[in-house]
């Protein structure tokens, strides 16, 4: 393992991205391409991560873990942990550019890019896993409960692995 | 950056602000100790993602401790959304750079990637130890589903308010917005650009859309 590559890699999409799950796409490409990691690790990451605590994005950490053990999951926390520190810098110019049509238009923009391509991503990888009735159920149900606010995700995500455990 | 006694300036330059410790706290005594526990505390507390670590933040540094405003947060929020990597990491840095100077920020991010990181990784290696057990796999199967399920109200609830105000805004603005999720997309299947390319182009055309909109607001 080239560990400079390694953290490299892992910075560049935390800084070139937003959000929890914007470093998703250009990891998915990256390590697929250096063939670190396999497709299934992607599923095992973002799953393991969801059901831990913290913040979402740490899902990386788990990732990292998986391919490169713990040397990688120490340099994933600080490529998790420096980028967004440009916040400072945000901050300085924030007060100029606030309020203004253009900045909200900008990250309006930006946050619709976002969806539309996190939701291709995850679908993807959601195909990739196998489709059946079954899946097909308990993510049009997931999705109720969750925009109904009927269930906490956490409860919704332990349901989900009992269902799974059951059903096989 | 300083603070005035009112807690209200958040961001401005004055060369006066010398020490990023005058903080008015006065209803909370603060300590670095204090600092680092409430953040431990919900690193170790916050299952279940960005929106209940948020929640959490709000609870201790607004609502419990009152070291922060309501309306601070929300102005932290907006610039925490508008920086690359994670929200909560950045929203992090920002209350502990206000609460403690470059110290707070240290012990801030410590308390809070220590135990969600630490578990993070026990949990991986648990989970690596028993992945080769078919419950485990058929577990795993149905728990992405559900993350799936879960990820797609989620973005729902991000893009609502945004097609919402622009629907107010006219049919044409409604129409750009729509343009640029489903622009963006099938740029991505088709071409598979660098992901910051698309994040550029979609801000782009938000911002040239609200522009030309509070354009002709103002010339109405």
């Amino acid at each position: 393992m080239d560990w400079l590559l390694f953290f490299w890699v892992v910075l560049k999409s935390v800084l070139f991205s937003m959000g929890g799950f914007g470093p998703l796409p250009s990891l998915h490409t990256d390590f697929i391409m250096h063939g670190w990691a396999s497709e299934i690790q992607f599923t095992e990451a973002l799953a393991v991560g969801q059901m831990t605590p913290g913040p979402n994005g740490l899902w990386v950490v788990s990732l990292c873990y998986l391919v490169a053990g713990l040397p990688g999951a120490v340099l994933a926390c600080f490529a998790l942990l420096l980028p967004p520190l440009l916040v400072l810098i945000v901050q300085r110019c924030y007060a100029r550019i606030a309020n203004r049509p253009t900045t909200q238009g900008l990250l309006d923009g930006v946050v619709l890019v976002i969806v539309s391509f996190s939701i291709i991503v995850l679908a993807n990888i959601f195909r990739s896993n196998g489709l059946d009735i079954g899946m097909l159920a308990i993510a049009m149900i997931s999705a109720v409960l969750a925009i109904t606010r009927y269930l906490s995700v956490n409860l919704i995500l332990l349901i989900a692995a009992l269902v799974g455990l059951i059903v096989g | 950056m300083s603070i005035d006694a009112n807690g209200k300036q958040l961001n401005d330059d004055t060369p006066s602000a010398k020490s990023p410790f005058n903080v008015d706290v006065s209803t909370e005594s603060f300590s670095m100790i204090r600092l680092f526990l409430t953040w431990l505390k919900i690193g170790f507390t916050s299952f279940g993602g960005g929106a209940v670590t948020q929640y959490l933040i709000q609870e201790n540094f607004i609502h419990k401790h009152k070291w922060i405003t309501a309306e601070e947060y929300a102005r932290i929020l907006a610039m925490c959304q508008i920086t690359p990597g994670m929200v909560i990491v950045a929203i992090t840095i920002i209350i502990g750079k206000r609460l403690g100077g470059w110290v707070g920020i240290i012990v801030s991010l410590t308390g809070l990637i220590l135990p969600s990181a630490g578990i993070t990784i026990g949990m991986t290696a648990i989970y690596a130890s028993i992945s080769e057990l078919p419950q485990v796999k058929s577990a795993l199967r149905a728990v992405f589903a559900a993350i799936f399920g879960i990820s797609l109200a989620t973005n729902w609830r991000n893009v609502k308010p945004i097609l919402v105000s622009n629907h107010k805004r006219g049919p044409l603005a409604l129409v750009v917005a729509l343009g640029i999720m489903v622009g963006s997309a099938v740029i991505y299947v088709r071409f598979n650009p660098p992901v910051i390319v698309l994040y550029l182009l979609g801000g782009l055309c938000g911002a040239l859309a609200y522009w030309r909109g509070a354009k002709k607001t103002k010339e109405d």
